[in-house]
């Protein structure tokens, strides 16, 4: 009996219907494409384009205290990963990569905040997967982490030379990343 | 022995009442930790709050909260500090601000634009019922009529 009630109620009310309908149908396929192409894992960062908070932590290698402030006036990659964190031996190779290309470069360092983890555990996955060489700060109660808004690990930092974080990676790095990711925005200048 | 087991029983029955009695003199600053932390979300985990979950990040969120409210830091300083680090995310619940009125305001326009929707097509419904019903009734006296007139016909027939 329902459909007697769309039917005889003239063309006018007919075209209403149909594009209440058309326009439902429509909002919850849009809805539906934007949920499919949002990655779950890429929640954004409100942390891009602000200023990165500063952290001193003890060094692994038990130099001296691990600063970010030191590298003021260089692109800094901030690594964030554990010893526990699968992805992070898949990310590896390309991290040991990556350093060789900072060692040639003047403007490009790197930083590995090793979060929830002991020393003889993250000496111990250096030893095993390979050592990059440069500075590890050891971040055992992962206040680094939070205050850097990190879910999980690997995740990844790009502060320019001003101290101002400009991109966020989470997951492991890809082969590649530097040039496609990293250098347009160092070749596109400080803000 | 009667009388021992009514004891027993009650005893039994009362002793819950005293472990929540218990629970009720918190530590105003440690309900103040719950508060917060059943607001923000374990990222990590599935619609789960810090407060609730075991894992790893959330007790590391769950010490950090308890630090700033030991340190005497306002509520809403501390839900600031997880908001400008890991943004709108991280509320179980969406703030009533931007574009988040929509998730507020939204069922409640759908309840009253389907409300007037139900309203107008009852008010059709309505009207088309007591146009039936009218010309049933005209339908009823006519048949009555005829049936009158076909019985009178029968009778008179009998009667010869």
């Amino acid at each position: 009996m329902t459909h007697r009630f769309f039917k005889d109620k003239g063309t006018n009310m007919n075209g209403i219907w149909k594009i209440i309908l058309l326009g439902a149908v429509l909002a919850i396929l849009i809805l539906f494409a934007l949920g499919l192409n949002n990655d779950p894992r890429n929640i954004p960062s409100p942390l891009v384009n602000r200023p990165a908070t500063n952290f001193t932590a003890p060094a692994l290698d038990g130099g001296p205290p691990v600063s970010l402030e030191f590298y003021r006036g260089k692109w800094v990659l901030v690594n964030f990963w554990g010893s526990w964190c699968i992805s992070c031996i898949s990310e590896h190779p390309y991290l040991l990569e990556l350093a060789n290309k900072a060692k040639m470069r003047k403007d490009f360092v790197i930083i590995g905040v090793d979060f929830r983890d002991t020393p003889e555990a993250a000496k111990a996955f250096l030893a095993r997967h390979g050592n990059p060489g440069y500075k590890q700060a050891m971040d055992p109660e992962q206040k680094i982490a939070i205050d850097w808004g990190v879910y999980g690990a690997p995740e990844s930092y790009l502060v320019d030379p001003m101290g101002t974080i400009r991109m966020k990676h989470t997951g492991p790095l890809f082969p590649g990343w530097f040039e496609m990711r990293a250098l347009p925005l160092m070749e596109g200048g400080e803000r | 022995m009667k009388f021992l087991l009514g004891v027993v029983l009650t005893f039994l029955l009362i002793a819950p009442l005293c472990v929540q009695a218990e629970s009720r003199d918190e530590d105003p600053a440690e309900a103040m930790v719950r508060h917060i932390a059943k607001d923000l979300r374990c990222a990590v985990c599935q619609n789960q709050s810090v407060y609730e979950s075991n894992s790893e990040l959330a007790k590391d969120m769950l010490r950090i909260v308890r630090d700033k409210v030991m340190a005497g830091e306002k509520e809403a300083v501390i839900r600031d500090y997880f908001f400008q680090r890991y943004g709108d995310y991280i509320y179980l619940e969406p703030t009533t601000s931007g574009m988040n009125w929509i998730l507020w305001g939204g069922p409640f326009l759908g309840l009253g634009i389907g409300g007037l929707a139900l309203w107008a097509a009852m008010q059709s419904w309505r009207k088309r019922t007591l146009e039936a019903s009218a010309k049933t009734q005209e339908t009823t006296t006519v048949t009555d009529d005829t049936m009158k007139k076909r019985i009178q016909q029968e009778m008179d027939q009998v009667r010869m």
